[in-house]
């Protein structure tokens, strides 16, 4: 009996270590500051193409704004909204900061070689869209589980977040070659393999982006429906 | 007397009581944090959380800076390299008990 009772506390101790990272994410805020970068990206980059009048220096100066808007926005909801509702928290920089962009920095590097190796073997796949947008597809099925380890894991509706990412890219691999080549700007007959890679890419960053904006909305919507700031609950 | 309940009663005391340990596994994950978030997370009342906060403090394992967010009054707290070091030893005396 007691044997059971110190089982118990050893797994509520390991859940409990875990629970200060969860609250990271527990307004949403997180996931919003993601899709806002994915949609800006995909728009950023599709602007150059499509649009005549953007300026070449609009795209540099806009990923700027767009870093900018999203680091301090994120900042500014945790200072005047999640901390005076359910407290502040501050993370170890190793967990905060060096962690996170190690692990950025390694998955970029590992995408851009499967891209770069993937164009080179292009003719393998006698020219069809498939054998670059395949690879493209992965790297967002990447970013997904790494959703479903980071996020999904806590929430159960939150798993619908990596299950539409997946079918997405799915979907994207599935696409007639018109759509992915109108993505990429260019609707010749000849288009060259980054330009297929651009144009998935495009596509991938846009869906996920919007998907991670639906998620984060509902899970900040609920936060401030189920909170209220320390200073109105007391007394 | 048992080597498993004799493990048990090897466990430092402070840090075995459900409440203060709930608050040292909590604390253990972060740099600092204040005492409106301890209270979310443990939904103890004020009255609770403080005794158990005093406990650990007297024990050294609990750091408590008092300071201002602007102007309303923050708590904010962190485990000392002590408090750090006694839950590493707890939960390596606990998984050796099991």
């Amino acid at each position: 009996m007691q044997e059971d009772d110190e089982v118990t506390k050893m797994d509520q101790i390991e859940k409990l270590v875990q629970r200060p990272k969860l609250y990271n994410n527990i307004d949403g805020v997180g996931e919003l500051g993601l899709g806002i970068m994915f949609l800006g990206s995909a728009l950023l980059q599709w602007l150059p193409i499509q649009a005549f009048w953007w300026h070449r220096y609009g795209s540099s100066v806009g990923f700027l704004l767009l870093i900018a808007v999203i680091h301090y926005g994120m900042k500014a909801i945790k200072e005047y909204i999640t901390y005076p509702r359910t407290g502040f928290v501050e993370y170890p920089k190793r967990d905060a900061v060096w962690r996170p962009m190690i692990l950025g920095a390694g998955v970029s590097v590992l995408v851009g070689i499967v891209l770069v190796l993937a164009a080179r073997t292009q003719s393998v796949f006698g020219g069809s869209h498939w054998g670059l947008t395949t690879p493209v597809a992965l790297a967002g099925l990447v970013i997904a589980n790494g959703y479903a380890y980071g996020i999904a894991s806590s929430v159960l509706w939150k798993w619908g977040v990596p299950v539409a990412m997946a079918i997405c890219s799915i979907a994207i691999v599935m696409l007639p070659e018109s759509a992915i080549r109108a993505m990429s700007g260019n609707t010749s007959a000849a288009v060259m393999a980054h330009e297929w890679i651009f144009g998935a890419l495009q596509l991938t960053f846009a869906l996920y982006g919007a998907i991670l904006l639906i998620s984060g909305g509902i899970s900040f919507v609920h936060y401030l429906r189920h909170t209220q700031p320390a200073a109105e609950t007391a007394e | 007397m048992n080597r498993m309940t004799q493990k048990i009663s090897e466990l430092d005391r402070v840090i075995h009581e459900p409440g203060r340990l709930m608050l040292v596994a909590l604390l253990s994950a972060v740099e600092q944090a204040d005492f409106l978030y301890l209270q979310h997370e443990t939904e103890m009342n004020k009255g609770t959380l403080s005794s158990h906060l005093s406990k650990l403090e007297e024990a050294g394992y609990v750091e408590v800076t008092k300071t201002y967010r602007g102007k309303i009054p923050q708590t904010l707290l962190c485990l000392t390299a002590e408090g750090r070091q006694a839950f590493q030893q707890y939960r390596r005396r606990l998984k050796e008990a099991l």
